[in-house]
Parts: structure tokens; C-alpha cells; sequence
């Protein structure tokens, strides 16, 4: 083979992958493709000021962050994500210390399920909170409204909100035990 | 230095080879990994997360067979300043790097010492580029040939 066809070869292939790939997402491309291609949501609440408002069922009764009189724990997570998945031993472990003077809700603020490719559900969030042995109240958010209040970028985000409805503590990723309880403890 | 090139073609092509085969098949992985960035719209993104991978296996193929060895290190040139250029923009901006999930799967961390690894490999693709084609390639026998 000569260098011109080599040449030619070179771009066909090259030609090839690249429509290749702009048809695949187009026609065959997953849920958890599209969903992923987004941008991770940036909510608006900040560390030091009024923390948005909310109301949500939960698995143990509706959670209004404006009725609640205690500091408030909240995670926003995804039932695919490996860090929420591992972070359900922390915030249990929190909630057992701490649930009779804060209040705990975890909600949901992705479309893709535990499988990465169904769409979000209930039935999702509910077999997440088996699977993980979570003993905290737990929000399924249809609207992923609390989401994008709250996320900074990343599952998970946790957040502590005092009692005079500021955040005292807003971060994302797999936060230690510790750092947690510090937050929590200077809430209260 | 035809030794040298030649070492920094098998280097650099093998990296990439080895970077784009643990990437092919993850198309949603690599995609919140990029989306992350907020550098792109979802409509890039999505396709570039499916093309990538096999784009990298193909120039490392490439650089270590010494083919087109000049273009594929200066597309390499591209590639890593591109990188190094999106990560920074990432760390500037503040953008959370953490171990969270930016994505379906983690998203590399976005700090300085990356930029200086992707601007490094960049170096050495540049060097590749300059003193191209090295020994054992390819392009020497389309040389002779002519």
C-alpha cells in the first residue's frame, strides 16, 4: 500500500468514527448517555445565606424545611452514584446520634435509576433505601426541584442548615464521618 | 535522538492506547467526566464521549507504528494543551473537584498538577513532531521508497 492510500485509508477511519459517533448518541445513544452529556447542576444556595425553601414527602412524613424548628442535615443524592451509595453508613450513623435534635431528609436529584440506564422512579429510590440498609427519611424528587436548589456540581451534596434557616455547611462529594459531625455540632 | 523519538512514540502511544481502551465502552462515564468541565453543550459532548476513546487508541496506534508520525504528534500537541487548557479553566472557575460524582462515574479532579501533566505530555508530543519520524517507523520505509 502506498503512502497516498495509506493517507486516504487514514481519513475513511477517521471519517467513519466521527459520524460514527454523532449517529450512534443520536439513534442508540442510553438515558444514562443524554442525562450524563448535561452539565451537573449548581443550585443557588450558598454557605451564610437563607437557605431555599422546600417541602417533600419523605418515607417517614412530609418534610417542610420552613415548619422545622431543629437544624436540618439534607442530602441531595443518585441511587447509581457510588459515593451516595457509601456515604449511606455515615449519614445512618449520624442519624442515629443526632436524630432527636436535627433533622435528616435525603433527596433524590437525578433522572437515571441505580441501573444507569431506567429512568429515575419511587421504586428506584425505595429499592436504593433497601439495598442500603438506609434508616434516614428519604425524598424521591420527581421534579428534582430540591436538586437544583442545592447541588454544587455533584452527587452528593450535603448540606447543614441551622436553626435560623441559614446554611451553616454546604459541600459535595464523599465527606468524612468527622467533618459531618463538626458541622452538625455547630448547628447546634 | 532517532532512539529517543522512537522511546517517546512507544510512551506517548501506548499511554493514549491504554488511556482510550479503559475509556471505550464508558460513553456515559466519559461524558459526565466531560460535561463537568461546563466547557461544551450536551450535543458535543455526548458524541465526543463515544468518539474519544477510539480517536486516542487510534493516534496511539499510530505513533508507535511511526505512520504520519509528524501529523499524529502535532494532533497529540492539540489534544493534551486542549486538556491541560480545559482543566485549568475548571480549577479558575472554581468548578468542585472532589471525589463526588460529577457523573455516572467519578470525573478526574481538576487541579494544577494535572494541567502540568497533560502540558508535559504535550512536550513530548512536540518533540515527537519536531524530530519525527524516530527510529522503527513506518514513515522511514515510505522514505527509502521514494
Amino acid at each position: 500500500m502506498t503512502q497516498r492510500q495509506l493517507g486516504i485509508l487514514t481519513v475513511a477511519i477517521l471519517v467513519v468514527i466521527v459520524i460514527g459517533s454523532v449517529v450512534y448518541y443520536a439513534f442508540r445513544g442510553s438515558h444514562a448517555l443524554a442525562s450524563a452529556s448535561q452539565a451537573p447542576v449548581v443550585g443557588k444556595a450558598a454557605l451564610g445565606q437563607r437557605a431555599p425553601q422546600f417541602v417533600i414527602p419523605t418515607t417517614q412524613g412530609l418534610f417542610d424545611l420552613d415548619a422545622t424548628t431543629k437544624p436540618v442535615f439534607l442530602e441531595i443524592f443518585a441511587t447509581w452514584c457510588p459515593h451516595c451509595q457509601r456515604e449511606t453508613t455515615t449519614i445512618d450513623k449520624l442519624y442515629d446520634e443526632y436524630k432527636s435534635r436535627v433533622d435528616f431528609v435525603a433527596v433524590s436529584g437525578s433522572d437515571t435509576a441505580m441501573d444507569h440506564l431506567s429512568p429515575a422512579s419511587q421504586n428506584d429510590v425505595i429499592q436504593w433505601v433497601d439495598a442500603f440498609h438506609v434508616n434516614y427519611p428519604v425524598a424521591y424528587d420527581p421534579t428534582e426541584n430540591v436538586a437544583n436548589l442545592y447541588l454544587q456540581g455533584g452527587f452528593p451534596t450535603l448540606v447543614v442548615i441551622g436553626k435560623d434557616k441559614n446554611v451553616s455547611y454546604i459541600d459535595s462529594g464523599e465527606i468524612s464521618y468527622d467533618e459531618l459531625k463538626t458541622a452538625i455540632d455547630r448547628a447546634l | 535522538m532517532a532512539i529517543a523519538v522512537l522511546a517517546a512514540r512507544w510512551g506517548l502511544g501506548g499511554l493514549l492506547i491504554v488511556s482510550g481502551a479503559l475509556k471505550a465502552g464508558h460513553a456515559a462515564e466519559l461524558a459526565a467526566a466531560i460535561a463537568g468541565f461546563r466547557l461544551l453543550p450536551a450535543a458535543v459532548v455526548g458524541p465526543m464521549a463515544v468518539a474519544l476513546p477510539y480517536l486516542e487508541i487510534f493516534l496511539g496506534l499510530y505513533l508507535v507504528a511511526g505512520l504520519f508520525t509528524r501529523a499524529a504528534a502535532w494532533v497529540a500537541v492539540v489534544q493534551f494543551v486542549a486538556y491541560a487548557g480545559a482543566i485549568a479553566s475548571a480549577v479558575v472557575r472554581h468548578i468542585p473537584a472532589n471525589c463526588g460524582c460529577f457523573g455516572p462515574q467519578d470525573a478526574a479532579p481538576a487541579d494544577w498538577l494535572h494541567v502540568a501533566f497533560d502540558l508535559g505530555l504535550a512536550l513530548v508530543a512536540l518533540c515527537i513532531a519536531l524530530y519525527a519520524p524516530g527510529a522503527l517507523a513506518v514513515d522511514r520505509r515510505f522514505r527509502q521508497a521514494s
